[in-house]
Protein backbone atom coordinates (compact mmCIF):
# COMPACT_ATOMS: atom_id res chain seq x y z
CA UNK A 1 0.00 0.00 0.00
CA UNK A 2 1.50 3.45 -1.24
CA UNK A 3 1.62 6.15 1.28
CA UNK A 4 -0.12 9.52 1.08
CA UNK A 5 2.51 11.23 0.16
CA UNK A 6 3.39 8.80 -2.78
CA UNK A 7 -0.53 8.92 -3.86
CA UNK A 8 -0.24 12.41 -4.14
CA UNK A 9 2.80 13.06 -5.99
CA UNK A 10 1.44 10.03 -8.40
CA UNK A 11 -2.10 12.31 -8.57
CA UNK A 12 -0.02 15.38 -9.89
CA UNK A 13 2.61 14.68 -11.40
CA UNK A 14 2.41 14.27 -15.64
CA UNK A 15 4.93 14.78 -18.05
CA UNK A 16 4.40 18.64 -18.56
CA UNK A 17 5.05 19.73 -15.32
CA UNK A 18 3.01 19.26 -11.81
CA UNK A 19 -1.24 19.77 -11.95
CA UNK A 20 -2.63 22.16 -10.23
CA UNK A 21 -2.89 22.02 -6.07
CA UNK A 22 -5.64 22.44 -3.63
CA UNK A 23 -4.76 23.07 -0.11
CA UNK A 24 -7.60 23.36 2.09
CA UNK A 25 -6.98 24.96 5.55
CA UNK A 26 -9.95 24.18 7.55
CA UNK A 27 -9.72 25.72 10.93
CA UNK A 28 -7.57 28.76 11.36
CA UNK A 29 -7.20 28.21 15.49
CA UNK A 30 -9.10 24.21 15.87
CA UNK A 31 -10.98 24.32 18.68
CA UNK A 32 -13.38 27.42 18.70
CA UNK A 33 -15.82 26.05 15.84
CA UNK A 34 -15.77 25.17 12.47
CA UNK A 35 -18.51 26.83 10.19
CA UNK A 36 -20.32 23.65 8.61
CA UNK A 37 -21.33 25.17 5.51
CA UNK A 38 -17.67 26.78 4.24
CA UNK A 39 -15.74 22.84 5.74
CA UNK A 40 -18.39 21.02 3.52
CA UNK A 41 -18.13 22.91 0.41
CA UNK A 42 -14.25 22.20 0.81
CA UNK A 43 -14.38 19.02 0.72
CA UNK A 44 -16.59 19.18 -2.58
CA UNK A 45 -13.74 20.67 -4.29
CA UNK A 46 -11.62 17.40 -3.27
CA UNK A 47 -8.76 19.19 -1.68
CA UNK A 48 -5.18 17.46 -1.65
CA UNK A 49 -4.38 17.83 1.99
CA UNK A 50 -6.17 19.60 4.88
CA UNK A 51 -4.57 21.59 7.14
CA UNK A 52 -5.43 23.04 10.59
CA UNK A 53 -3.36 25.83 13.15
CA UNK A 54 -4.48 24.51 16.42
CA UNK A 55 -2.42 27.36 18.50
CA UNK A 56 -0.41 30.21 19.27
CA UNK A 57 2.17 31.88 21.38
CA UNK A 58 -0.70 35.25 21.29
CA UNK A 59 -3.09 34.01 24.00
CA UNK A 60 -0.41 34.65 26.23
CA UNK A 61 2.42 32.82 28.57
CA UNK A 62 -0.20 30.18 30.90
CA UNK A 63 -1.31 27.54 28.38
CA UNK A 64 2.65 26.76 27.50
CA UNK A 65 3.53 27.18 31.53
CA UNK A 66 0.59 24.82 32.95
CA UNK A 67 1.00 22.49 30.18
CA UNK A 68 -3.19 22.91 29.43
CA UNK A 69 -5.19 23.64 26.57
CA UNK A 70 -6.85 27.25 25.79
CA UNK A 71 -9.83 25.97 23.79
CA UNK A 72 -12.71 24.13 26.09
CA UNK A 73 -11.73 19.90 25.54
CA UNK A 74 -15.68 19.65 23.98
CA UNK A 75 -15.16 21.72 21.50
CA UNK A 76 -11.39 20.63 20.45
CA UNK A 77 -12.87 16.56 20.14
CA UNK A 78 -16.05 17.95 18.04
CA UNK A 79 -13.81 20.15 15.03
CA UNK A 80 -11.05 17.26 15.67
CA UNK A 81 -13.55 14.37 14.68
CA UNK A 82 -14.63 16.75 11.66
CA UNK A 83 -11.31 17.04 10.36
CA UNK A 84 -10.50 13.80 10.84
CA UNK A 85 -13.40 12.44 9.01
CA UNK A 86 -12.68 14.57 5.95
CA UNK A 87 -9.45 13.90 5.44
CA UNK A 88 -9.99 10.09 5.96
CA UNK A 89 -13.06 10.24 3.62
CA UNK A 90 -11.05 11.79 0.58
CA UNK A 91 -7.95 9.75 1.56
CA UNK A 92 -5.62 12.84 2.00
CA UNK A 93 -3.41 13.81 4.74
CA UNK A 94 -4.57 15.65 7.52
CA UNK A 95 -1.61 17.87 9.34
CA UNK A 96 -2.44 19.75 12.59
CA UNK A 97 0.31 21.85 13.93
CA UNK A 98 0.88 23.54 17.01
CA UNK A 99 -1.36 20.36 19.18
CA UNK A 100 -3.27 21.83 21.75
CA UNK A 101 -2.49 25.45 21.98
CA UNK A 102 1.31 25.66 23.27
CA UNK A 103 2.39 22.30 21.31
CA UNK A 104 4.85 21.41 24.50
CA UNK A 105 4.71 17.60 25.65
CA UNK A 106 1.01 17.81 27.36
CA UNK A 107 -0.64 19.41 24.80
CA UNK A 108 0.59 16.75 22.15
CA UNK A 109 -0.30 14.00 24.62
CA UNK A 110 -3.79 15.07 25.19
CA UNK A 111 -4.56 15.92 21.61
CA UNK A 112 -3.08 12.81 20.19
CA UNK A 113 -5.41 10.81 23.41
CA UNK A 114 -8.29 13.00 21.25
CA UNK A 115 -7.39 11.45 17.71
CA UNK A 116 -6.87 7.89 19.12
CA UNK A 117 -9.98 7.60 20.65
CA UNK A 118 -12.18 9.70 17.86
CA UNK A 119 -10.68 7.23 15.89
CA UNK A 120 -11.62 4.40 18.19
CA UNK A 121 -15.34 5.34 18.29
CA UNK A 122 -15.34 6.74 14.65
CA UNK A 123 -13.75 3.39 13.37
CA UNK A 124 -11.27 5.43 11.71
CA UNK A 125 -7.93 3.57 10.52
CA UNK A 126 -4.84 5.45 9.18
CA UNK A 127 -1.24 5.57 10.35
CA UNK A 128 -0.81 8.40 13.14
CA UNK A 129 2.64 10.55 13.19
CA UNK A 130 2.83 12.66 16.06
CA UNK A 131 6.17 15.46 16.49
CA UNK A 132 7.57 16.35 19.82
CA UNK A 133 9.08 20.50 19.89
CA UNK A 134 10.57 19.94 23.49
CA UNK A 135 13.39 21.82 23.73
CA UNK A 136 15.56 19.32 25.82
CA UNK A 137 17.03 21.59 28.53
CA UNK A 138 20.74 21.00 28.17
CA UNK A 139 20.48 21.67 24.35
CA UNK A 140 19.56 25.00 25.35
CA UNK A 141 22.15 25.50 27.85
CA UNK A 142 25.01 24.34 25.28
CA UNK A 143 23.55 27.07 22.90
CA UNK A 144 23.56 29.41 25.59
CA UNK A 145 27.37 28.16 26.39
CA UNK A 146 28.18 29.08 22.68
CA UNK A 147 26.92 31.99 22.46
CA UNK A 148 24.06 30.82 19.71
CA UNK A 149 21.07 32.26 21.43
CA UNK A 150 19.48 35.96 20.89
CA UNK A 151 16.54 37.57 22.43
CA UNK A 152 13.47 38.09 20.18
CA UNK A 153 12.76 41.87 21.19
CA UNK A 154 12.71 43.48 24.36
CA UNK A 155 13.08 40.53 26.60
CA UNK A 156 16.37 39.50 28.68
CA UNK A 157 19.08 37.63 27.50
CA UNK A 158 18.62 33.63 28.21
CA UNK A 159 20.05 32.35 31.11
CA UNK A 160 21.07 28.37 32.22
CA UNK A 161 18.72 29.66 35.30
CA UNK A 162 15.99 30.76 33.16
CA UNK A 163 16.03 27.48 31.24
CA UNK A 164 15.69 25.78 34.55
CA UNK A 165 13.14 27.79 35.88
CA UNK A 166 10.88 27.26 32.30
CA UNK A 167 8.04 24.56 32.91
CA UNK A 168 8.12 23.77 29.46
CA UNK A 169 10.43 25.18 26.55
CA UNK A 170 9.18 24.52 22.78
CA UNK A 171 10.77 24.96 19.22
CA UNK A 172 8.84 25.76 17.11
CA UNK A 173 9.53 23.35 13.48
CA UNK A 174 9.55 24.07 10.09
CA UNK A 175 8.61 22.29 6.90
CA UNK A 176 11.10 19.57 7.29
CA UNK A 177 9.56 18.00 10.61
CA UNK A 178 6.51 17.35 8.91
CA UNK A 179 7.84 16.23 5.74
CA UNK A 180 9.97 13.25 7.92
CA UNK A 181 6.90 12.26 9.22
CA UNK A 182 5.27 12.05 5.30
CA UNK A 183 8.12 10.79 4.51
CA UNK A 184 7.26 7.83 6.93
CA UNK A 185 3.78 7.41 5.59
CA UNK A 186 1.99 9.14 8.12
CA UNK A 187 -1.70 9.89 6.86
CA UNK A 188 -2.56 12.10 10.05
CA UNK A 189 0.13 14.38 11.01
CA UNK A 190 -0.11 16.00 15.26
CA UNK A 191 2.68 18.47 15.78
CA UNK A 192 3.90 20.12 18.97
CA UNK A 193 4.57 24.02 18.19
CA UNK A 194 5.07 24.78 14.53
CA UNK A 195 5.07 27.47 12.24
CA UNK A 196 1.48 27.97 11.61
CA UNK A 197 3.08 28.21 7.52
CA UNK A 198 4.23 24.46 7.69
CA UNK A 199 1.38 23.19 8.36
CA UNK A 200 0.25 23.86 4.98
CA UNK A 201 3.61 24.10 3.10
CA UNK A 202 5.42 20.59 3.74
CA UNK A 203 2.96 18.38 1.50
CA UNK A 204 3.39 21.18 -1.52
CA UNK A 205 6.97 21.88 -0.72
CA UNK A 206 7.94 18.22 -1.17
CA UNK A 207 5.88 17.25 -4.19
CA UNK A 208 8.36 19.85 -5.56
CA UNK A 209 5.55 23.12 -6.38
CA UNK A 210 8.35 26.56 -5.88
CA UNK A 211 8.70 27.56 -2.36
CA UNK A 212 7.84 31.50 -2.75
CA UNK A 213 4.28 30.94 -3.90
CA UNK A 214 3.76 27.95 -1.70
CA UNK A 215 5.15 29.37 1.84
CA UNK A 216 3.07 32.77 0.41
CA UNK A 217 0.09 30.62 0.04
CA UNK A 218 0.32 29.13 3.50
CA UNK A 219 1.18 32.11 5.31
CA UNK A 220 -2.37 33.39 4.01
CA UNK A 221 -5.03 30.37 4.48
CA UNK A 222 -3.27 30.13 8.13
CA UNK A 223 -5.68 32.20 8.97
CA UNK A 224 -8.24 30.69 6.92
CA UNK A 225 -10.94 33.21 6.07
CA UNK A 226 -9.50 36.00 7.17
CA UNK A 227 -7.51 37.68 4.40
CA UNK A 228 -11.19 37.83 2.72
CA UNK A 229 -13.93 41.23 3.26
CA UNK A 230 -15.43 40.54 5.38
CA UNK A 231 -12.79 38.59 6.95
CA UNK A 232 -13.97 35.56 9.15
CA UNK A 233 -13.06 31.95 10.08
CA UNK A 234 -14.48 29.86 7.51
CA UNK A 235 -12.51 26.93 5.25
CA UNK A 236 -10.58 28.19 2.65
CA UNK A 237 -8.92 26.95 -0.28
CA UNK A 238 -5.30 28.21 -1.95
CA UNK A 239 -4.70 26.44 -4.96
CA UNK A 240 -0.71 26.03 -6.30
CA UNK A 241 -0.83 26.59 -10.12
CA UNK A 242 2.32 26.86 -11.34
CA UNK A 243 4.15 30.23 -10.31
CA UNK A 244 1.61 31.54 -8.78
CA UNK A 245 -1.71 30.61 -6.37
CA UNK A 246 -5.37 31.73 -5.92
CA UNK A 247 -6.91 32.50 -3.02
CA UNK A 248 -10.59 31.20 -2.43
CA UNK A 249 -12.67 31.42 0.67
CA UNK A 250 -15.77 28.41 1.33
CA UNK A 251 -18.13 31.04 2.23
CA UNK A 252 -19.71 32.85 -0.89
CA UNK A 253 -19.35 36.02 1.15
CA UNK A 254 -16.14 36.34 1.96
CA UNK A 255 -14.39 37.62 -0.80
CA UNK A 256 -10.31 38.10 -1.73
CA UNK A 257 -9.98 40.86 -3.22
CA UNK A 258 -5.71 41.66 -4.03
CA UNK A 259 -6.26 44.25 -1.54
CA UNK A 260 -7.86 42.05 1.33
CA UNK A 261 -5.20 39.50 0.06
CA UNK A 262 -2.20 41.67 0.17
CA UNK A 263 -3.15 43.55 3.90
CA UNK A 264 -3.25 40.15 5.62
CA UNK A 265 0.63 40.17 4.39
CA UNK A 266 0.62 42.73 7.56
CA UNK A 267 -1.56 40.65 10.39
CA UNK A 268 0.92 39.65 13.11
CA UNK A 269 3.86 40.34 11.45
CA UNK A 270 6.31 43.13 12.21
CA UNK A 271 7.69 43.17 8.21
CA UNK A 272 5.25 42.72 5.66
CA UNK A 273 7.71 41.75 3.02
CA UNK A 274 9.55 39.69 4.96
CA UNK A 275 8.90 36.01 6.64
CA UNK A 276 11.46 34.34 8.86
CA UNK A 277 11.02 30.68 8.97
CA UNK A 278 13.70 28.19 10.23
CA UNK A 279 14.73 26.90 6.88
CA UNK A 280 15.01 30.21 5.12
CA UNK A 281 13.07 33.68 4.98
CA UNK A 282 9.71 34.23 2.56
CA UNK A 283 10.31 37.70 0.58
CA UNK A 284 6.65 39.34 -0.74
CA UNK A 285 8.32 42.51 -1.86
CA UNK A 286 7.80 41.54 -5.27
CA UNK A 287 4.69 39.76 -5.20
CA UNK A 288 1.60 40.69 -7.46
CA UNK A 289 -1.74 40.75 -6.33
CA UNK A 290 -4.30 40.24 -9.19
CA UNK A 291 -8.21 39.73 -9.50
CA UNK A 292 -9.08 36.36 -10.74
CA UNK A 293 -13.39 37.45 -10.12
CA UNK A 294 -15.12 38.78 -7.96
CA UNK A 295 -14.59 36.19 -5.13
CA UNK A 296 -10.98 35.34 -6.07
CA UNK A 297 -7.55 36.55 -6.19
CA UNK A 298 -4.13 35.55 -7.62
CA UNK A 299 -0.84 35.98 -6.65
CA UNK A 300 2.54 35.31 -8.12
CA UNK A 301 6.14 36.77 -7.74
CA UNK A 302 7.05 35.83 -4.14
CA UNK A 303 10.30 34.41 -3.57
CA UNK A 304 12.34 32.11 -1.00
CA UNK A 305 15.62 32.26 0.44
CA UNK A 306 17.03 29.66 1.61
CA UNK A 307 18.81 30.47 5.32
CA UNK A 308 22.61 29.84 5.87
CA UNK A 309 21.89 29.39 9.29
CA UNK A 310 19.27 26.90 10.33
CA UNK A 311 17.36 28.83 13.56
CA UNK A 312 14.86 27.13 15.93
CA UNK A 313 12.23 30.27 17.27
CA UNK A 314 12.24 28.66 21.16
CA UNK A 315 9.14 29.82 23.63
CA UNK A 316 9.21 29.32 27.71
CA UNK A 317 7.21 30.24 30.62
CA UNK A 318 7.82 30.09 33.97
CA UNK A 319 5.75 29.94 37.04
CA UNK A 320 5.33 33.21 38.57
CA UNK A 321 2.72 33.00 41.51
CA UNK A 322 -0.89 32.09 42.19
CA UNK A 323 -3.10 35.00 41.21
CA UNK A 324 -6.49 36.64 43.01
CA UNK A 325 -8.40 39.41 41.29
CA UNK A 326 -11.41 41.21 43.18
CA UNK A 327 -13.82 42.89 41.02
CA UNK A 328 -16.26 45.74 41.30
CA UNK A 329 -17.29 49.40 40.04
CA UNK A 330 -18.22 52.24 41.15
CA UNK A 331 -21.12 54.93 40.47
CA UNK A 332 -20.19 57.55 42.36
CA UNK A 333 -18.41 61.17 41.16
CA UNK A 334 -16.22 61.41 44.11
CA UNK A 335 -14.92 58.15 44.14
CA UNK A 336 -14.47 58.46 40.59
CA UNK A 337 -12.67 61.38 41.16
CA UNK A 338 -10.25 60.05 43.82
CA UNK A 339 -9.76 56.78 42.91
CA UNK A 340 -6.07 56.94 42.34
CA UNK A 341 -5.27 58.47 45.68
CA UNK A 342 -8.14 56.12 47.24
CA UNK A 343 -6.42 53.14 45.79
CA UNK A 344 -3.00 53.81 46.91
CA UNK A 345 -4.70 54.57 50.00
CA UNK A 346 -6.25 50.68 50.45
CA UNK A 347 -3.07 49.73 49.70
CA UNK A 348 -1.06 51.01 51.65
CA UNK A 349 -3.64 49.45 54.39
CA UNK A 350 -3.57 45.80 52.98
CA UNK A 351 0.29 46.25 53.15
CA UNK A 352 0.67 46.65 56.60
CA UNK A 353 -2.15 44.51 57.81
CA UNK A 354 -1.04 41.61 55.41
CA UNK A 355 2.86 41.65 55.38
CA UNK A 356 4.73 39.06 52.99
CA UNK A 357 4.86 35.63 54.27
CA UNK A 358 7.63 34.45 52.56
CA UNK A 359 10.30 36.06 50.67
CA UNK A 360 8.84 36.35 47.80
CA UNK A 361 6.74 39.38 48.11
CA UNK A 362 3.42 39.70 46.87
CA UNK A 363 2.74 42.06 43.89
CA UNK A 364 -0.51 44.15 43.65
CA UNK A 365 -2.04 45.85 40.00
CA UNK A 366 -4.74 47.94 40.13
CA UNK A 367 -6.65 48.38 36.61
CA UNK A 368 -9.88 51.34 36.66
CA UNK A 369 -11.53 50.76 33.80
CA UNK A 370 -13.01 53.61 32.36
CA UNK A 371 -9.64 55.76 33.03
CA UNK A 372 -6.63 53.85 32.18
CA UNK A 373 -6.53 50.22 32.41
CA UNK A 374 -6.13 49.37 28.81
CA UNK A 375 -4.13 52.39 28.19
CA UNK A 376 -1.34 54.21 30.16
CA UNK A 377 -2.95 57.08 29.20
CA UNK A 378 -0.92 60.42 30.47
CA UNK A 379 -4.30 62.52 31.85
CA UNK A 380 -7.58 61.55 32.84
CA UNK A 381 -10.88 61.79 30.55
CA UNK A 382 -12.67 65.03 30.39
CA UNK A 383 -15.46 64.67 31.75
CA UNK A 384 -14.97 61.34 33.85
CA UNK A 385 -16.98 58.44 32.88
CA UNK A 386 -20.44 57.79 34.83
CA UNK A 387 -19.09 54.52 36.01
CA UNK A 388 -15.48 52.66 36.65
CA UNK A 389 -14.82 49.00 36.89
CA UNK A 390 -12.09 48.45 39.70
CA UNK A 391 -9.95 45.68 39.32
CA UNK A 392 -7.13 44.60 41.79
CA UNK A 393 -4.91 41.74 41.34
CA UNK A 394 -3.08 40.06 43.38
CA UNK A 395 0.42 37.67 42.47
CA UNK A 396 1.72 36.27 45.30
CA UNK A 397 3.60 32.50 46.30
CA UNK A 398 0.67 30.65 47.14
CA UNK A 399 -3.16 30.84 46.71
CA UNK A 400 -4.02 31.33 50.35
CA UNK A 401 -2.00 34.88 50.48
CA UNK A 402 -2.94 35.94 47.51
CA UNK A 403 -6.69 35.16 48.57
CA UNK A 404 -5.87 36.89 52.17
CA UNK A 405 -4.63 40.28 50.19
CA UNK A 406 -7.88 40.78 47.76
CA UNK A 407 -10.14 40.00 50.69
CA UNK A 408 -8.85 42.56 52.92
CA UNK A 409 -8.81 44.58 49.99
CA UNK A 410 -12.01 43.95 49.51
CA UNK A 411 -13.36 45.41 53.04
CA UNK A 412 -11.00 48.49 53.11
CA UNK A 413 -11.82 49.69 49.28
CA UNK A 414 -15.22 49.32 50.19
CA UNK A 415 -15.34 51.38 53.46
CA UNK A 416 -12.13 53.58 52.51
CA UNK A 417 -12.81 57.05 53.64
CA UNK A 418 -11.65 59.90 52.04
CA UNK A 419 -12.49 64.30 52.17
CA UNK A 420 -15.87 65.14 50.97
CA UNK A 421 -16.88 61.52 50.68
CA UNK A 422 -20.91 61.21 50.10
CA UNK A 423 -21.86 57.48 49.98
CA UNK A 424 -19.96 56.61 53.45
CA UNK A 425 -21.75 53.18 53.36
CA UNK A 426 -19.79 51.79 50.69
CA UNK A 427 -17.39 53.03 48.00
CA UNK A 428 -18.33 50.22 44.98
CA UNK A 429 -20.83 47.81 43.95
CA UNK A 430 -19.90 44.35 44.05
CA UNK A 431 -21.74 42.39 40.91
CA UNK A 432 -21.66 39.19 42.93
CA UNK A 433 -19.97 37.59 46.10
CA UNK A 434 -17.06 36.04 46.50
CA UNK A 435 -15.88 39.27 44.62
CA UNK A 436 -12.40 37.73 45.00
CA UNK A 437 -11.80 35.12 42.39
CA UNK A 438 -9.03 32.94 42.12
CA UNK A 439 -7.60 33.11 38.60
CA UNK A 440 -5.24 29.92 38.42
CA UNK A 441 -1.23 29.94 38.46
CA UNK A 442 0.22 33.17 36.92
CA UNK A 443 3.16 32.80 34.80
CA UNK A 444 5.33 34.89 31.98
CA UNK A 445 7.61 34.34 29.42
CA UNK A 446 11.04 33.72 30.28
CA UNK A 447 12.13 32.12 27.33
CA UNK A 448 11.44 33.94 23.82
CA UNK A 449 14.30 33.57 21.61
CA UNK A 450 16.14 32.42 18.63
CA UNK A 451 18.85 29.46 18.67
CA UNK A 452 21.02 28.31 15.74
CA UNK A 453 21.53 25.26 15.18
CA UNK A 454 23.91 22.67 12.61
CA UNK A 455 20.73 20.66 12.03
CA UNK A 456 17.41 20.93 12.78
CA UNK A 457 15.65 16.89 12.88
CA UNK A 458 16.97 16.12 15.96
CA UNK A 459 14.99 18.23 17.76
CA UNK A 460 11.61 17.44 16.44
CA UNK A 461 11.55 13.83 16.71
CA UNK A 462 8.76 11.44 14.92
CA UNK A 463 6.99 8.74 16.27
CA UNK A 464 4.51 7.01 13.72
CA UNK A 465 2.03 4.39 14.91
CA UNK A 466 -1.16 2.54 13.43
CA UNK A 467 -4.62 3.69 14.51
CA UNK B 1 -7.52 66.27 8.71
CA UNK B 2 -7.42 63.74 10.78
CA UNK B 3 -6.68 60.69 10.15
CA UNK B 4 -9.15 58.93 10.81
CA UNK B 5 -11.16 60.49 8.38
CA UNK B 6 -9.10 58.98 5.71
CA UNK B 7 -7.92 55.47 7.31
CA UNK B 8 -10.50 52.58 7.01
CA UNK B 9 -8.70 50.70 9.30
CA UNK B 10 -6.57 51.56 12.27
CA UNK B 11 -5.54 48.44 14.49
CA UNK B 12 -2.92 47.51 16.83
CA UNK B 13 -1.76 43.83 17.29
CA UNK B 14 1.08 41.59 19.04
CA UNK B 15 3.98 40.41 16.38
CA UNK B 16 5.07 38.02 18.92
CA UNK B 17 5.05 38.66 23.01
CA UNK B 18 7.65 41.24 22.56
CA UNK B 19 6.19 43.81 19.89
CA UNK B 20 3.54 45.64 18.90
CA UNK B 21 2.35 47.00 15.59
CA UNK B 22 -0.08 49.38 14.32
CA UNK B 23 -1.66 49.06 11.34
CA UNK B 24 -2.99 51.86 9.01
CA UNK B 25 -5.13 51.01 6.07
CA UNK B 26 -6.57 53.74 4.16
CA UNK B 27 -9.66 54.22 1.75
CA UNK B 28 -7.68 55.44 -1.41
CA UNK B 29 -4.54 55.93 -2.91
CA UNK B 30 -4.69 59.78 -1.76
CA UNK B 31 -5.02 59.28 1.50
CA UNK B 32 -2.44 57.22 1.66
CA UNK B 33 -0.12 59.32 0.00
CA UNK B 34 -1.00 62.55 2.34
CA UNK B 35 -0.38 60.17 5.43
CA UNK B 36 2.65 58.97 4.15
CA UNK B 37 3.46 62.31 3.92
CA UNK B 38 2.54 63.30 7.29
CA UNK B 39 5.02 64.30 9.90
CA UNK B 40 1.95 63.02 12.62
CA UNK B 41 3.11 59.68 11.06
CA UNK B 42 6.85 60.08 11.02
CA UNK B 43 8.50 57.68 13.79
CA UNK B 44 9.39 60.83 15.84
CA UNK B 45 5.97 61.95 16.52
CA UNK B 46 4.67 58.05 17.57
CA UNK B 47 7.25 57.52 19.82
CA UNK B 48 6.14 60.75 21.79
CA UNK B 49 2.72 59.19 21.87
CA UNK B 50 3.34 55.95 22.85
CA UNK B 51 6.53 56.61 25.32
CA UNK B 52 9.21 55.13 23.37
CA UNK B 53 12.53 56.21 21.89
CA UNK B 54 12.63 56.98 18.50
CA UNK B 55 15.42 54.52 17.32
CA UNK B 56 12.85 51.63 18.43
CA UNK B 57 9.94 52.67 16.21
CA UNK B 58 9.59 51.91 12.51
CA UNK B 59 7.12 53.32 10.24
CA UNK B 60 6.82 51.24 7.47
CA UNK B 61 4.69 51.89 3.97
CA UNK B 62 2.92 49.53 2.48
CA UNK B 63 1.48 50.25 -1.18
CA UNK B 64 0.32 46.67 -1.95
CA UNK B 65 -2.57 47.63 0.24
CA UNK B 66 -2.47 51.12 0.61
CA UNK B 67 -0.94 50.57 4.43
CA UNK B 68 1.35 52.06 6.84
CA UNK B 69 2.70 49.39 9.32
CA UNK B 70 4.07 51.11 12.63
CA UNK B 71 6.16 48.41 14.66
CA UNK B 72 7.43 49.14 18.33
CA UNK B 73 8.33 47.29 21.47
CA UNK B 74 5.71 46.74 23.46
CA UNK B 75 5.69 48.43 26.75
CA UNK B 76 6.03 44.92 28.83
CA UNK B 77 6.36 41.71 27.43
CA UNK B 78 3.11 39.79 26.73
CA UNK B 79 1.37 38.28 29.55
CA UNK B 80 3.81 39.68 32.13
CA UNK B 81 2.69 40.35 35.75
CA UNK B 82 1.02 44.43 35.14
CA UNK B 83 0.25 43.58 31.65
CA UNK B 84 -3.09 45.19 30.47
CA UNK B 85 -3.25 43.67 26.96
CA UNK B 86 -2.57 40.10 26.09
CA UNK B 87 -3.42 40.36 22.74
CA UNK B 88 -2.71 44.08 22.25
CA UNK B 89 -5.33 44.47 20.36
CA UNK B 90 -6.65 47.31 22.21
CA UNK B 91 -3.36 49.49 21.86
CA UNK B 92 -4.32 52.16 19.27
CA UNK B 93 -6.10 54.68 21.06
CA UNK B 94 -3.64 57.46 20.73
CA UNK B 95 -3.80 56.81 17.17
CA UNK B 96 -7.68 58.30 16.75
CA UNK B 97 -6.51 61.41 17.60
CA UNK B 98 -3.95 61.86 15.06
CA UNK B 99 -4.25 64.99 12.77
CA UNK B 100 -2.26 64.50 9.52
Amino acid sequence: MSSAIERLRAEVTTSSGLKPLRVMAASGQLGYGIPDPAFNAGLERKPHLIGADMGSIDPGPYYLGAGKMAQSETMVRVDLAKCLRGARSLNVPLLIGTAGSAGAAPHLAHTLEMVREIARNENLHFRLASILADIPRDEVKKAIRADRVVPLGQIAGLTEADVDRATHIVGQMGIEAFQRALAQGADVIIAGRACDSAVFASVPAMLGYPLGPTLHMSKIIECCSLCCTPGGRDTIIGTLEGDSFVIDSMNPTRHASPMSVAAHSLYEQADPYAVREPEGTLHTKDAHYEVVDEHRTRVSGSRWEPATQFTIKIEGAMRVGERAVLLCGSADPRVIANIKTITAGVEKTVRELTPPRTDKPYQIFWRVYGIDAVFPWDKPPEPLPREIFIMCECIADTAEEAKAVATVTKQYLLHHGFPGRLSTAGNTAFPFTPPEVMAATAYRFNVYHIMDVDALEPFFPVHVENV
Amino acid sequence: MKLIEVAKVIRSKNAGPTVLTLDLLFNDDAGFRHACESPSLKPEAIAKLYGQSVEKVEVLPYPPALAIKIVLPRRIVSGNPGDSDVYGAQQHGPMLGIEL
